[in-house]
């Protein structure tokens, strides 16, 4: 008798618990370049992502032809020259999120560490942003800085001084309870 | 006991697996997208031809084409440069859509007037299109001054020519674009009986990237029923125009510089009435610079405080 019990505890145990997890498809990121001669600055309104909250996974997926400029030649340059977005469609963010209490509420402080890739190439990040739990939705923030060349994102000499060698990147996601 | 740790010990590794792969999942929430196809040429003309391309909503584009007299004229003549022709143009994009653009060029002091239209674009992903397909209307006016006795003085009516074109273009990889382009070439008025009011071509082109800013363009312009000029009471055949060039972009300009046996710039000049041969190296280097002002930010920009910078 006491085996069945001990047997139906660890198998109620064992049951992949139905994780909380949080998904978006409207997420937004910025980036803004700033130089002597011009400022550059994009927004991207289809950044998809989802939060795992019994591992704390954060997984962050963008189109890059979701980037929209204020000159449409400049988003046609972003995505045939610099980008290559033909060869390379998404950038994704794949690791964790850690800091993270959902049961408290306000704004907390967390640490994104993982991996980013951006034009085929994958560094380690650790930044810093914030989480809060709000109304049933998880609003994730945080603002970062990018250097294109670590990506190998080349700029040419001709316009070297228009694109900054360090690009400040904002993000703001609002992940809803995934049915 | 024993049992208890193996039965544990199986069950672990299942919940584990159960949350692998967020990416994965992520992937099967997200809808397949279109994705339309973008810059399937570098600017809005191949070399002389119209390419599939149109002018984004909102923006203006300046183009300045220049034509040089034949090469052969030699070192006297700078190679043709002493005798230069330009065409001025401005295009509108109205919508993504409709463009709509004037230009003049200095030859026959003719005027231009047209329209482009996208009506399908090339694209891939949720909704597969093979090719892309452009409209292009216009009409040129020749203001010269009629001299006396002249066609022009005659029939005004004859100063007035239209062209009309569909575009249909792939863009095949990151490199290579094709375009297959029939037009007609409706002159009002002819010199003889005999000479046809339609002109029909076709005209086929392509480009090939090079590098990121560097393209090769080959425009050819074969006519499908032959347009004929009197030259001293002899009926002429017009040539085909054949043209080759490059793209070079920067920053806001995109360059053209080329080689053509056409001498003309709008539609009816080079497609139906070009004169010299490849053959016997009656060639004109040409070059055009076109460059973008975006004069209507797009809706996302608006509270946007920057100024409109000319790059």
């Amino acid at each position: 008798m006491k085996k069945i019990v001990i047997i139906a505890l660890v198998a109620l145990l064992a049951t992949p618990t139905m994780a909380q997890k949080f998904i978006t498809r409207t997420g937004y990121i910025q980036f803004f370049s700033s130089t002597a001669v011009e400022d550059i600055e994009a927004k991207n309104n289809q950044v998809s992502a989802i939060f795992d909250q019994s591992s704390n996974e954060l997984v962050v997926q963008m189109p890059i032809r979701g980037f929209k400029f204020e000159k449409a030649l400049m988003q046609e340059h972003f995505n045939e020259n610099y980008m290559e977005s033909e060869e390379f469609p998404k950038s994704t963010f794949n690791g964790k999120v850690t800091g993270f209490d959902a049961s408290k509420k306000g704004v907390q402080k967390v640490v994104f560490t993982g991996k980013l890739t951006i034009h085929g190439v994958t560094k380690e990040v650790k930044e810093e942003g914030t989480a809060e739990m709000k109304d049933g939705k998880l609003m994730l923030d945080a603002k970062f800085m990018v250097k294109p060349v670590d990506y190998d994102i080349k700029t040419p000499s001709v316009v070297a001084d228009n694109i900054a060698k360090i690009i400040e990147v904002t993000m703001d996601l609002d992940l809803s309870l995934k049915k | 006991m024993k049992n208890l740790f193996f039965i544990l010990a199986f069950l672990v590794p299942v919940s584990l697996l159960a949350q692998t792969n967020l990416l994965d999942e992520l992937n099967e929430e997200t809808e397949e997208e279109t994705v339309y196809t973008r810059a399937t040429f570098k600017g809005t003309r191949i070399v002389n031809s119209q390419s599939v391309e149109t002018v984004d909503k909102g923006v203006l584009q300046f183009m300045i084409s220049h034509r040089f007299g034949e090469l052969s004229d030699g070192p006297r003549e700078l190679w043709g440069l002493d005798n230069s022709q330009v065409r001025l143009a401005l295009n509108y994009g109205i919508t993504d859509w409709l463009q709509v653009g004037i230009g003049r060029t200095s030859t026959d002091k003719t005027f231009d007037g047209s329209l482009k239209f996208k009506l399908l674009r090339q694209s891939s992903g949720k909704r597969y299109m093979p090719v892309s397909i452009v409209g292009f209307t216009s009409i040129n006016y020749n203001s010269q001054a009629a001299l006396e006795g002249s066609l022009l003085e005659e029939e005004p009516q004859a100063r007035i020519s239209y062209a009309h074109q569909l575009i249909v273009a792939r863009k095949f990889n990151s490199r290579l674009s094709l375009q297959v382009a029939p037009m007609v070439v409706h002159r009002n008025v002819v010199q003889t009986r005999e000479q046809d009011n339609d002109i029909f071509v076709v005209a086929l082109g392509g480009r090939y990237k090079l590098t990121n800013r560097l393209a090769l363009n080959v425009d050819f312009i074969p006519m499908l029923n032959q347009n004929t000029r009197l030259v001293e009471g002899i009926e002429e055949e017009y040539l085909n125009s054949l043209s080759v060039g490059v793209d070079i972009e920067t920053g806001g300009h995109v360059f053209q510089l080329h080689v053509t046996n056409s001498r003309g710039m709008y539609e009816r000049a080079f497609a139906t009435e070009t004169f010299s041969s490849w053959t016997d190296g009656d060639l004109y280097f040409g070059f055009n610079i076109s460059r973008v002002f975006t004069l209507v930010k797009p809706k996302e920009f608006d509270e946007s405080t920057s100024s409109i910078q000319v790059l």
